[in-house]
């Protein structure tokens, strides 16, 4: 379970923060996970509640921002969404590393975010 | 209890952009930078538990070591039991125990760099643990990643674990030899690895048989 490791990363990063900015509770912690990477976000907001238990972090809420993925292809020079898997197996769609245009291997631009991107503090 | 709310005014909202993996990449980014000194390349296997990840390193081992020099690192959660076999090789084996967690990073592999000679070595195989999910954001400091499926697992394994494949430069279908009675396509799971990313090689391998180990071999030397 990985996203315990992504969630004691945010906490660790946070509680520094805190620290240093004289924080007396945070309120809010707004974080970017990227398409592309395998980070989920039931399992993230499960553990950073369980893990922020009697910490300055306790009852804060973690805002989980989807980024979508885009892609570059350096063999045609396509810029943009990625293709997805074009069979429906019912599940969610996968993005695939193919280019939409040429055919050939593309490279990602976004979607492998995993970071913090705000926090909402009391002094 | 007497509860005093914060005034909006005493209320901070700070924008940052803290990367959660930096940590672990700029790590595997000392090590890659160590073992260039070294000439050395590394190249860490991913891949279910029973998809011979341990029987293909095994193989490959005793391919390339009177070639070359090679060591291994072997992950794993709780046991010693992919070891074995590699020590027999007579080459330097670092047991990486991440007893709860899920997945190699890049500190345990430079702890384990420090363990070993890196002189005369030119191979460094890494066994990542048997998780298709977890170790897919954590980079080690490798060259190139394989990615290792057996027929066993079923004719889904590419499409269930999009993640895998994306960072990987190698696909070996492993237990080829059990294709026909498993009822799998070997030639549908190659195409599923090419709609994911269509710069994989796939290399279908027996290693009860040894097919296809010859290639893999030239594969990872050319990386």
């Amino acid at each position: 379970m990985h996203e315990l490791s992504i969630a004691s990363g945010i906490v660790e990063s946070v509680l520094e923060f805190a620290e240093t900015h004289h924080a007396s509770r945070v309120v809010e912690v707004r974080v970017a996970i990227g398409e592309l990477t395998c980070v989920a976000e039931e399992p993230l907001k499960f553990c950073y509640e369980a893990i922020t238990k009697d910490t300055p972090l306790e009852g804060s809420t973690m805002t989980i921002e989807h980024m979508d993925a885009t892609v570059h292809c350096p063999h045609c020079s396509y810029q943009g969404t990625p293709k997805y898997w074009d069979e429906d197996a019912g599940g969610p769609q996968v993005a695939t590393l193919q280019c939409p245009t040429c055919g050939k291997a593309v490279e990602a631009v976004t979607g492998h975010e995993c970071a913090i991107k705000g926090i909402k503090y009391v002094t | 209890m007497i509860t005093i709310e914060a005034s909006p005014a005493e209320i901070y909202d700070i924008e940052l952009e803290h990367s959660l993996l930096e940590a672990n990449a700029k790590l595997a980014r000392d090590n890659r930078a160590k073992l260039d000194r070294h000439g050395i390349t590394a190249i860490d296997f991913m891949g279910a538990i029973g998809s011979g990840k341990t029987t293909l390193i095994t193989r490959l081992v005793e391919k390339l070591k009177p070639r070359l020099g090679v060591a291994v690192f072997n992950g794993d959660a709780t046991t010693a039991a992919d070891v074995d076999p590699i020590v027999a090789h007579n080459v330097p084996v670092v047991q990486l125990a991440t007893v709860n967690g899920c997945h190699l990073d890049a500190n345990l592999v430079g702890k384990a760099m420090d363990k070993i000679d890196l002189t005369n070595l030119k191979l460094l195989l890494i066994e990542n643990i048997g998780n298709l999910i977890c170790p897919a954001e954590f980079p080690l400091g490798s060259k190139a990643r394989v990615v290792v499926v057996s027929v066993t697992e079923g004719p889904w394994m590419v499409r269930k674990h999009p993640h895998m494949f994306h960072g990987a430069a190698i696909v070996v279908i492993n237990k080829a030899d059990l294709a026909e009675v498993m009822d799998v396509s070997i030639a549908e799971l190659t195409r599923d690895v090419h709609r994911l990313k269509p710069d994989i090689k796939v290399i279908a391998t027996s290693c009860k048989t040894g097919a296809g180990i010859d290639e893999v071999a030239q594969a990872l030397l050319a990386v």
